[in-house]
């Protein structure tokens, strides 16, 4: 816990903790929330309620006279597409630049965190899940690879090495090499930022669903998502595939094999509209 | 979705995932982009200088039929049964028709059902069987997400893999005889 902790604290450029998100989760789960309440909480990031302003008046929403106010915006978007876009908007400027250390490119990290979130959400459609908590748990699975990338800079060959030579996953040759892995480091920078525990759990476990104890579903469902991003295509970087394959995560969720492929199908066409909304591109 | 990046010299078609592009113009070069565990088929006649590029996401086309019927390229089955009818169009010739194939990246455990980049590459093999055309080169399987090139001026196919920066360009033979 030390050397995670010590990571997250000498890192040069950690983003501003996202504090709308956490907040707007836990008002979100209230019965009976008030709008006023939500535009608020947003009305307190410029950019945040920009975003929401952008997409509500932007061709796929359709809406016929654009709207200059946040209170009008919400109305007509409604609480959950508006809690996503603002997770979105927040995941997009904490994901969004390049991670050298993974070799990853500008804007990769941010396009397989938008698909597992959205790979995650369809599953948790099928599955009755909660969707708002799956979406983000997905979209945040990854977190901990922009602090371990700056550590991992100069020294990825070894990493290739570890994943080649010794068959390790990806998980595992952090954690040889550096001590810590990007799961846990990732969960553990979410408590810091006050997420909920269940937030916490499902990343810190997302390549190990069955160590997340109570959360295990989640943790699941997370797994399951990123699985999907990377079959697709949005699994970037020196050897991303070096993953081990958790066929148990199918059992927790009571999902059959077979339905992984109409899982990608889905995820392919969300993508679409994703990738015009928040003009993901290339 | 086929998007266009046309310069001066040569016009750079962008196939999306479960797209497909042929074309018999010498000044294009067809991508596509990112192929994880999809297969990206490049196929190239050399006397009519006709190829294609297709990016199919999943095996076979019963998984969903109406789907299929839409977007052929989704498949392999329609995807490639629809590419070389159109190459066929454009004056190519079975017989002679090159055949590169990359992508269908894998995760460590391959027994799992998670492994549908090994599917994928199954039916292809059996698909190209049975129209008794041999695959030319190929780069399957690994750990890395590819991007594949074909340029209609000579037919080369080249590859960048995510994480480095050249293209490489793809001349490994089958290992299928």
């Amino acid at each position: 816990m030390q050397a995670i902790d010590d990571y997250i604290t000498n890192l040069r450029h950690l983003p501003p903790a996202p504090r709308v998100v956490p907040e707007l989760m836990r008002l979100l789960n209230q019965p009976d929330v008030e709008s006023s309440k939500v535009v608020k909480m947003i009305s307190f990031d410029p950019a945040l309620t920009a975003n929401v302003l952008r997409i509500c008046n932007s061709a796929y929403f359709g809406s016929a006279s654009p709207t200059s106010d946040l209170q009008e915006a919400v109305t007509r978007l409604g609480f959950q597409q508006v809690y996503q876009l603002v997770a979105a908007a927040t995941g997009a400027r904490m994901l969004s630049p390049a991670q050298i250390g993974y070799g990853l490119e500008q804007g990769e990290l941010w396009k397989h965190s938008v698909a597992a979130a959205v790979a995650a959400q369809i599953i948790a459609r099928k599955t009755g899940d909660n969707e708002n908590i799956v979406f983000t748990a997905a979209l945040l699975h990854d977190i901990g690879k922009i602090v371990l990338s700056q550590s991992l800079n100069g020294v990825y060959s070894k990493l290739i090495k570890e994943t080649e030579m010794n068959q390790l996953s990806i998980l595992e040759a952090e954690k040889k090499i550096l001590g810590v892995n990007h799961a846990e480091v990732g969960g553990q920078l979410l408590e810091r930022w006050k997420f909920p525990p269940n937030i916490v759990s499902a990343v810190w476990f997302h390549h190990t669903p069955k160590g997340a104890g109570a959360h295990q579903r989640l943790a699941s469902l997370v797994y399951l998502g990123n699985m999907i991003a990377f079959f697709m295509g949005h699994g970037y970087g020196h050897v991303a595939f070096a993953l081990r394959g958790r066929v148990e995560v199918l059992t927790t969720l009571g999902i059959e094999a077979e339905a992984i492929p109409q899982f990608m199908i889905e995820t392919f066409e969300q993508m679409h509209l994703v990738e015009a909304l928040f003009a993901l591109g290339g | 979705m086929v998007t266009e990046d046309r310069t001066e010299a040569t016009a750079n078609l962008m196939v999306g995932i479960a797209d497909m592009a042929v074309s018999h113009d010498p000044n294009v070069v067809l991508s596509t982009y990112p192929l994880g565990a999809c297969l990206g088929i490049a196929i190239y006649d050399p006397v009519a200088k006709v190829g294609g590029l297709l990016h199919s996401l999943l095996p076979a086309s019963s998984i969903d039929p109406k789907r299929a019927a839409d977007r052929p390229g989704m498949f392999l089955d329609t995807g490639l049964a629809a590419m070389i009818c159109r190459a066929q169009d454009q004056g190519a010739k079975v017989e002679n028709l090159r055949v590169f194939v990359a992508g269908g990246a894998q995760i460590m455990d391959e027994a799992s059902p998670f492994n549908i980049g090994m599917r994928n590459y199954e039916v292809l093999t059996e698909l190209l069987a049975k129209l008794n055309v041999k695959i030319y080169a190929e780069d399957v399987g690994g750990r890395t997400n590819r991007t594949m090139r074909l340029s209609l001026a000579d037919g080369e196919v080249r590859l960048k893999f995510s994480g480095q920066a050249r293209l490489i360009a793809l001349c490994k033979p089958s290992t299928i005889t």
